[in-house]
């Protein structure tokens, strides 16, 4: 047999191409003025929902009859209503701060559970294959049939109306698209590489998912939060706007908008406030999803 | 190919009858309808003869039964509230839903593509980033506030347009816009990055190194090319449209199916709920099952089954 | 008792003619039997494509056979996935060709080498520690390396971590598909040269898979040559170098760029093969250069000549049995 003196390889390190690396690089170089004013926009939401209860200056079920329809400060309100009042005296600026905190945490709970779901399924469909993989394929085809609205409609008016329902409800909005994307991560990771060499070292499959597969796709899992956390805002919203999400004495964004829609030729705030917020929130966590998406993974559509 | 054909067809069917059971089910085992529709201090006399009159009083099985059989004839049931056959009602609004959905999936797929394709031959450009800038616009705000919007600029304030109803020639104008904004601005960003990523090709290149005008290239070779995803996102767009038409109707009164679905809702009226979602989800369906058949014929690689 | 057995091994797989078309089946890996004493190597050499690979797959049991049977150390194997195949593994590992793909690029070598140990419940931590250090000694790697990325190292470290993960658990079978294909050419020779040495300290039995005859041939106890499936020639290099009797094994090694060799090089005629399309008879007629009438439509059996070796060949076989009969008389 032939022999070459065995030394210990000194050659070069490749170039690090980690998802955690690129993002960290990047943080390093300047980050656009949009990135900024988007996550400085989110921050402030975030704060808001936590502190809401401590920061509004009225309860959201304060009536004062003889305040009605009352303007924002600077068009002909005071300083006691900085955003002005509702039909009922009640104070907008209060009710925004608890919408806020109602609407952002909803989605919040939903857009988490709905990506637990569909990773969830989409990891069995790949995992077991065969008859499980099959059920999962025709669920997602059920659910991709059906527009979110109409699904939640139906469904909601006949169980009835409850925070829980909503949540759950919102939580099956976009659960499909995760599922296949996840499956579709799982089956290629799983047919080659390091999922392989793990496999056949005899780790149990749990140990396979949880230990290598997920840190591995979680580059994909948090662009695919962050781009159905402001679709389910939205979706929440236009529930509320119907009158079939949030309902009253409770208030959320779209609640606002909804119920504050008969005065928008003669007290426009009512409504203009929280679709403001609406948008604005939407708009910076889309930013934001994009930006992670074109950093972290972008074979995400 | 048969094989192929079959395979899909029997997955929409399946498809279809999960839908129909589910809708079945959960609306009639968790709902006493004749409370609702009769009121909670109706004599029982009247109570026995609604749930003789609707065949509530048979097991659930026997029901669904009767009600597949019916579809199958074309009955889609009565309604409860009116007691009128729920197929007509629910053609008639379908037409009023079309006469805003038409349009606006028009000017979706018209401004929106146009918009993409021209943003991704001027990229980099003012024009591109204010077109991008308006996408952003155009997904991100939501129907009823785009609508609500509208209505307070050109109803309210400029008094142009009427704020609602199906009275004018003009009604339909700001409910169209409403619908069809969201999807222009969505296929507007598509088109323009699958115009990008196929321009970025090499054989791009190749064909105007050949001598082709810039013009042709782009009609030959790049348009033909980028335009296979936007396809599909384009099947979207008829769920997606259906979906919005139910905000866009409420916001502007338009009395349409999104409309007809709401109060339907509220009033519990399970035979034209279930009527709708039957119609939307077998839509979806035969859409999907259209888009992956067109997708399979002009994607040459699909054809010779490189998959 | 062999230590690892193949027997009439089959593996079909069933795909699809495109979108629109029929089936298909590809038989991967057609009746192979191979046996695996303990503490020896076996060297698998053929083309891509002639079903190395998946044999290998299938005697560690990561593929389900669709004929014939793996024995290890007598006993068929677990069900792939099942909890007594998945303890099994301490006693068999396999060692990929890509060795980047086959590391964890979030997890630090040392971790990684650590794993099977954790997986199998050995030992406490501190004493795990210790045998991730000792493994990465053995193996040439420093303490430093232990900490690093996948990444970070050069293609030659990562195989020789891979090694290090693959005999953790003190394994007595290893198989080996193309370890060093991947890697530059000058550090091939180190990477063999560390297995070998291993191997000799630990006593494992190796299935070295490759398409590199020469280097099989130098490392190996035992050769098989595989074509389209099929074993057409087993037996002991040295002989099977000196006097290849079937006509594959003798354009693999006229292939073998030599440069004591006068004359032009004699080239193999024809396509390369197309599992998905066997030809019948013995699969290696068309091209062959000296084929005769039954070879096409005969497909030879694996037999013994002379010396022991097995060949599936017509030719070998009348040139053995001519050689039986002239011996008789």
């Amino acid at each position: 047999m032939t022999e070459i003196s065995m030394t210990p390889d000194t050659s070069p390190a490749a170039s690090p191409d980690s998802a955690t690396d690129a993002l960290g690089q990047s943080a390093r170089k300047s980050i656009p003025v949009s990135i900024r004013l988007a996550i400085g926009w989110v921050a402030l939401m975030v704060l808001t929902a936590l502190l809401a209860n401590l920061l509004r200056p009225y309860s959201i079920t304060a009536l004062d009859l003889s305040a009605r329809l009352q303007p924002p400060v600077g068009f002909g309100g005071s300083w006691a209503h900085v955003l002005g009042t509702d039909e009922l005296g009640r104070d907008v600026l209060s009710r925004l701060l608890v919408s806020i905190r109602v609407s952002l945490s909803l989605a919040f709970a939903a857009t988490l559970l709905g990506v637990l779901l569909g990773a969830a399924l989409g990891l069995m469909a790949a995992h077991f294959r065969g008859l499980v993989e099959q059920v999962v394929l025709v669920l997602i085809d059920v659910q991709a049939a059906l527009p979110f609205i109409i699904l939640a409609l139906s469904v909601m008016a006949f169980i009835g109306n409850s925070q829980v329902l909503l949540v759950g409800l919102l939580a099956l909005y976009g659960w499909e698209r995760h599922a296949r994307v996840v499956r579709g991560l799982a089956l290629s990771a799983n047919t080659q590489g390091f999922m392989l060499a793990v496999r056949q070292l005899g780790a149990s499959p749990g140990r396979q998912y949880l230990r290598h597969l997920l840190p591995n796709i979680s580059a994909t899992l948090i662009v695919i939060t962050t781009l159905a956390f402001p679709e389910i805002i939205l979706a929440e919203s236009g529930l509320s706007f119907l009158g079939l999400g949030v309902q009253p004495p409770m208030t959320s964004l779209g609640n606002m908008v909804g119920y504050g829609r008969a005065y928008l030729s003669n007290a426009p705030w009512i409504p203009l406030f929280p679709s403001a917020v609406i948008v604005l929130t939407t708009l910076a966590i889309s930013t934001l999803g994009d930006w992670l998406r074109d950093k972290l993974d972008p074979t995400v559509r | 190919m048969l094989m192929f054909v079959l395979q899909r067809l029997a997955r929409a069917v399946l498809t279809i009858l999960i839908v129909v059971t589910f809708a079945f089910v959960t609306l009639r085992l968790t709902s006493d309808p004749t409370l609702v529709v009769l009121g909670p201090d109706a004599p029982p006399e009247s109570i026995a003869a609604f749930r003789l009159r609707w065949g509530l009083d048979k097991p659930i099985w026997q029901q669904f039964f009767y009600y597949v059989a019916g579809l199958m004839r074309g009955d889609f049931g009565r309604s409860m509230l009116n007691g009128a056959d729920v197929l007509p009602m629910v053609v008639a609004r379908i037409l009023v839903t079309l006469k805003i959905m038409l349009p606006a999936l028009a000017i979706g797929v018209g401004v929106g593509v146009s918009a993409g394709v021209f943003a991704a031959l001027k990229r980099g450009t003012l024009a591109d980033r204010m077109i991008m800038f308006l996408a952003v616009v155009g997904f991100t705000v939501p129907g009823f506030v785009l609508g609500l919007v509208l209505v307070l600029v050109f109803a309210v304030s400029l008094g142009w347009l009427p704020s609602g109803g199906n009275d004018s020639w003009s009604s339909p104008i700001l409910p169209v816009v409403t619908l069809g904004a969201y999807w222009s601005a969505v296929l507007a960003r598509f088109t323009r990055s699958s115009m990008i990523e196929v321009l970025g090709q090499p054989y791009i290149l190749t064909a105007s190194a050949k001598g082709l005008l810039w013009q042709a290239v782009v009609t030959r070779h790049a348009l033909p090319n980028a335009a296979i995803p936007v396809v599909t996102t384009v099947g979207l767009m008829v769920g997606g449209m259906l979906a919005g038409a139910v905000v866009t109707e409420s916001v502007f009164s338009w009395p349409g199916l999104g409309q007809l679905l709401v109060t339907s809702v509220a009033a519990r009226d399970v035979a034209i709920v279930q009527c709708i979602l039957l119609l939307v989800a077998t839509t979806m369906v035969l859409s999907n099952m259209a888009v992956d058949f067109l997708y399979g014929l002009l994607d040459p690689r699909l054809r010779s089954g490189l998959h | 008792m062999p230590l690892l057995e193949l027997r009439n091994l089959q593996r079909v797989y069933h795909t699809r003619k495109g979108a629109w078309g029929g089936k298909d089946e590809v038989h991967a890996v057609r009746d192979v039997s191979l046996s695996l004493e303990r503490g020896r190597i076996l060297g698998l050499v053929g083309e891509s494509g002639c079903g190395k690979s998946t044999t290998g797959r299938m005697a560690l049991g990561l593929e389900e056979a669709d004929g014939g049977a793996v024995l290890f150390e007598g006993a068929p194997l677990p069900a792939a996935g099942s909890s007594d195949w998945r303890s099994l593994r301490r006693r068999m590992q396999m060692v990929f060709q890509d060795p980047l793909g086959a590391l964890d690029r979030r997890l630090t070598i040392a971790d990684q080498v650590a794993e099977p140990l954790v997986i199998h419940g050995i030992g406490s931590a501190a004493e795990r520690r210790e045998r991730v250090e000792s493994l990465l000694h053995a193996t040439g790697l420093r303490p430093d390396q232990g900490a690093a990325y996948p990444h970070e190292l050069s293609g030659g470290q990562r195989q020789r971590a891979v090694l290090a993960r693959a005999l953790a658990t003190g394994p007595d079978l290893l198989v080996c598909d193309e370890p060093v294909s991947a890697l530059d050419v000058s550090i091939q020779a180190q990477v063999v040269n560390l297995l070998l040495s291993l191997q000799q300290e630990m006593g494992i039995a190796i299935l070295f898979i490759s398409h590199d005859l020469k280097l099989v041939g130098m490392i190996s106890d035992e050769v098989a040559i595989m074509y389209l499936g099929r074993i057409v020639e087993r037996g002991d290099p040295k002989a099977l170098f000196r006097a290849p009797a079937h006509p594959y094994t003798r354009a693999l090694l006229n292939a073998v760029p030599d440069p004591a060799r006068r004359g032009p090089r004699p080239l193999l005629a024809g396509e390369p093969p197309n599992p998905a399309a066997q030809p019948s008879g013995c699969p290696f007629h068309p091209r062959c250069a000296m084929a005769r009438a039954d070879c096409t439509h005969i497909a030879p059996e694996l037999k013994p000549i002379a010396d022991g070796r097995l060949v599936a060949c017509h030719l070998a076989h009348k040139g053995a049995a001519v050689a039986r009969e002239a011996e008789a008389c």
